[in-house]
């Protein structure tokens, strides 16, 4: 999960990590009161889950896909242009009506920001972080996360900051240190020294970097996080450092120890059906550009549907994990979410139950069908635990159904439907 | 000689809640021998009863090891405790800890990979379907048995549901398995694929591999790496998610794309360059290990496994 660059800094300063001096606004009369506060120089940083933010543009809604495809077809070009109505995602501003002239835009309602991370449709903006300008000496790069092949978290840091790491990594790997962490230990200050030392940081600097990179590391293990990437901190030209940008991704499987994560959730960022799929328990939804809806159990499984479709000349319309369907009415809600969904043309369900039995799903099919009075051409595969039950429901239920024993013959069934917009009659089973 | 488990696997069942009893009566119907169960709230002497089949259950691991000499341990303990039950396992000295517990705090395994790592046990998993041998009946896991066959062809995996496609494929084929092992679809897991590579490679009772990987990670090039340098037995491999967009999570939490080492063509180019047979289609598994066998003169046809 993600969380917004606001609400990491309330972090990394509830930890002891400097930040500017600064805070989120939703409202004219907040904005005044932190440029009055905390300018009259500030920054107003658009507030959105999606990356790519300074090189984004705040438009109306009507507009956003119109610019997504400027910006995802011209890029560089894109990028010389933030001048006159074009604004970005972050801007400067110098006391109070500047200030109010780039957030009012930031913050109407029929505003999105998009970028090349955000689609099409652009994110809307959750709020504005108005900070103070940080006089810049140069720029850093820090960042936790899990290295899962050795099982350590890994600090990594480079003194090209302010940029794309991977483009540094790209061009001079050199460049970018790779510090693992010995997990029994953590990250104390001695090793946060050393790297600030080896990052080339000045004598003034070794002792507060360090300090700030244990308080770092201690903001990724007591908030459960898998990402905390810092892009930049920078050294000011007053010798110290300070963390300008900040990045928290969460472990969404720890959230039973933090209350949920509901303080640090913002669901207006989350794509809608995504959260519906959430709440009926359904293990992951993912909406995508094809017409063929897929209903699969297993994330690999459910890829591999996808990749079969394609291979075939199909396109999903989505990527479903049911997770392991116990209950027949999982298998319902999956197939509203399906059925509610404009593009798709034809549903494709495949099922190998493990865990999951399969007499179940052809209940939960069998049910929806009826239930949700679906429309498209339905292409069921079932296999693995009580097939043969789950075969006979289905055949008896003398609902109008296409199936495959076998995976490719299954989805050669599902692109031709969703190619001719009909069903073909029982040829198989 | 087989990987990990054999006829002298003796399991010990942790968490007998709905799920850990339905799945463990169905190994039990397999034909696993299964010695102990632990449960909190329970005390020695209890026993857990399923047709002809009883087993007593104990409140610690090491209590239940000691009584039963339990050497494999499947664990069913919900996401919460699952962390605790490994590392209980590894303080009992359990040599061969299956998790198959889904969603376990990536915070909590880099505990356990520390706790493994000076220690006497060998992890699979979490997020797995767990083992399954069909020529010794052993079934560590939540597989659909059916599909299973004995045989000379090891499976090894991130995906479960996978897993069982490509078993019932192979089946399907007329080959038949020696063990089949999901690794775990999480970012930290226990042994990786290429552990149990070099364990088939080792194997008498193995003579091809089935590798099913997927996006996101690293750990396919480290399976082409011990493919290349190694593994003289064939491999075919296929790697689940080549057409999904850049930069979504796929439900599985290892399955992320991190820059180019982690996309499909990156890791399906490395094990084509190691030697791999690659499978492109998830749906033509089964008949390039047919092929493949064939051509190394190692296909058996059903019935002449035993």
């Amino acid at each position: 999960m993600n969380i917004h660059e606001y609400q990491a800094k309330q972090l990394f300063k509830a930890h002891g990590v400097p930040v500017p001096g600064g805070g989120a606004a939703t409202t004219e009369r907040e904005a005044r009161a932190l440029v009055q506060e905390h300018g009259p120089d500030v920054v107003i940083k658009a507030q959105v889950h999606a990356g790519g933010r300074g090189k984004g543009r705040v438009v109306k809604r009507d507009r956003a896909s119109r610019m997504y495809n400027d910006l995802t077809r011209e890029p560089e070009r894109s990028e010389g242009q933030i001048s006159g109505r074009r604004r970005g995602g972050v801007r400067l501003a110098s006391g109070v009506e500047e200030a109010l002239k780039e957030f009012r835009p930031m913050m109407d309602t029929d505003s999105r920001l998009v970028s090349i991370q955000t689609g099409p449709d652009g994110a809307p903006i959750s709020a504005a972080l108005i900070e103070q300008q940080t006089s810049i000496a140069k720029e850093y790069y820090f960042s936790i996360q899990v290295d899962g092949a050795n099982g350590q978290p890994l600090i990594v840091a480079s003194a090209e900051g302010g940029q794309s790491i991977e483009e540094v990594n790209k061009t001079n790997p050199r460049a970018v240190l790779r510090v693992p962490v010995d997990p029994v230990e953590g990250f104390p200050a001695f090793r946060g020294r050393s790297l600030a030392s080896q990052l080339g940081l000045p004598s003034s600097a070794i002792r507060p970097a360090g300090d700030m990179f244990a308080n770092l590391y201690r903001v990724f293990s007591e908030m459960d996080a898998s990402l905390v990437e810092v892009n930049p901190f920078v050294l000011t030209t007053e010798g110290t450092v300070v963390a300008i940008d900040g990045k928290v991704g969460l472990d969404d499987n720890a959230s039973f120890r933090h209350g949920g994560y509901e303080e640090w959730r913002d669901r207006s960022q989350e794509n809608a059906t995504e959260i519906e799929a959430e709440e009926a328990n359904i293990g992951s939804y993912i909406k995508l550009d094809g017409n063929i809806g897929c209903v699969v159990n297993g994330a690999g499984l459910a890829m591999a549907t996808m990749d079969t479709l394609m291979l075939h000349g199909g396109e999903p319309a989505n990527f479903l994990d049911i997770g392991t369907v116990n209950r027949k009415d999982r298998v319902i809600e999956a197939l509203r979410i399906i059925v509610n969904d404009p593009d798709v043309k034809t549903i494709f369900i495949n099922i190998f139950g493990g865990l999951a039995r399969v007499d179940i799903v052809a209940e939960g099919v069998v049910d929806a069908v009826k239930e949700l009075n679906i429309k498209q051409p339905l292409v069921v595969r079932l296999n693995g635990s009580n097939v043969e039950e789950g075969r006979r429901v289905l055949h008896d239920s003398g609902i109008d159904i296409q199936t495959a024993d076998e995976l490719g013959d299954a989805a050669e069934l599902a692109v031709e439907a969703a190619k001719s917009g009909k069903r073909r009659t029982r040829a198989t089973n | 000689m087989s990987i990990l488990l054999n006829n002298r696997t003796r399991l010990l069942i942790q968490g007998l809640g709905n799920e850990g009893q339905n799945q463990i009566r169905r190994s039990l119907d397999y034909g696993t021998k299964v010695v102990a169960g632990v449960h909190p709230g329970f005390r020695g002497g209890e026993t857990f009863a399923y047709g002809n089949h009883t087993f007593p259950v104990y409140a610690t691991v090491t209590e239940a090891v000691e009584k039963t000499q339990a050497n494999c341990s499947i664990i069913y303990v919900p996401a919460p405790g699952a962390a605790d039950a490994i590392l209980e396992n590894i303080a009992a000295e359990v040599p061969l800890i299956v998790c198959i517990t889904e969603g376990v705090p990536v915070h909590d395994m880099i505990r356990v990979r520390t706790a493994l790592a000076d220690s006497k046990s060998k992890l699979i998993g979490p997020n797995c379907p767990g083992i399954i041998q069909p020529a010794s009946n052993c079934r560590v896991g939540i597989h659909p048995p059916d599909v299973f066959m004995a045989g000379n062809v090891g499976v090894v995996s991130r995906s479960g549901t996978l897993v069982y496609e490509a078993v019932d494929q192979l089946t399907r084929a007329g080959i038949g398995q020696s063990t089949c092992v999901g690794v775990g679809g999480d970012p930290i897991i226990g042994e990786q694929q290429q552990a149990i590579l070099r364990r088939f490679q080792n194997d008498p009772d193995t003579d091809a591999v089935v590798l099913i990987g997927e996006i996101g990670g690293l750990a396919e090039q480290a399976a082409a790496a011990y493919i290349k340098r190694s593994m003289t037995k064939p491999v075919v491999a296929f790697i689940a998610g080549a057409t999904a967009p850049p930069g979504r999570r796929m439900g599985h939490a290892g399955a992320i794309i991190e820059g180019e080492a982690g996309t499909a063509e990156a890791k399906l180019a490395a094990l084509e360059a190691a030697g791999a047979v690659i499978s492109r289609s998830p749906a033509e598994i089964g008949s390039t290990m047919r092929r493949v066998l064939e051509e190394a003169g190692k296909y058996q046809s059903p019935g002449a496994a035993e």
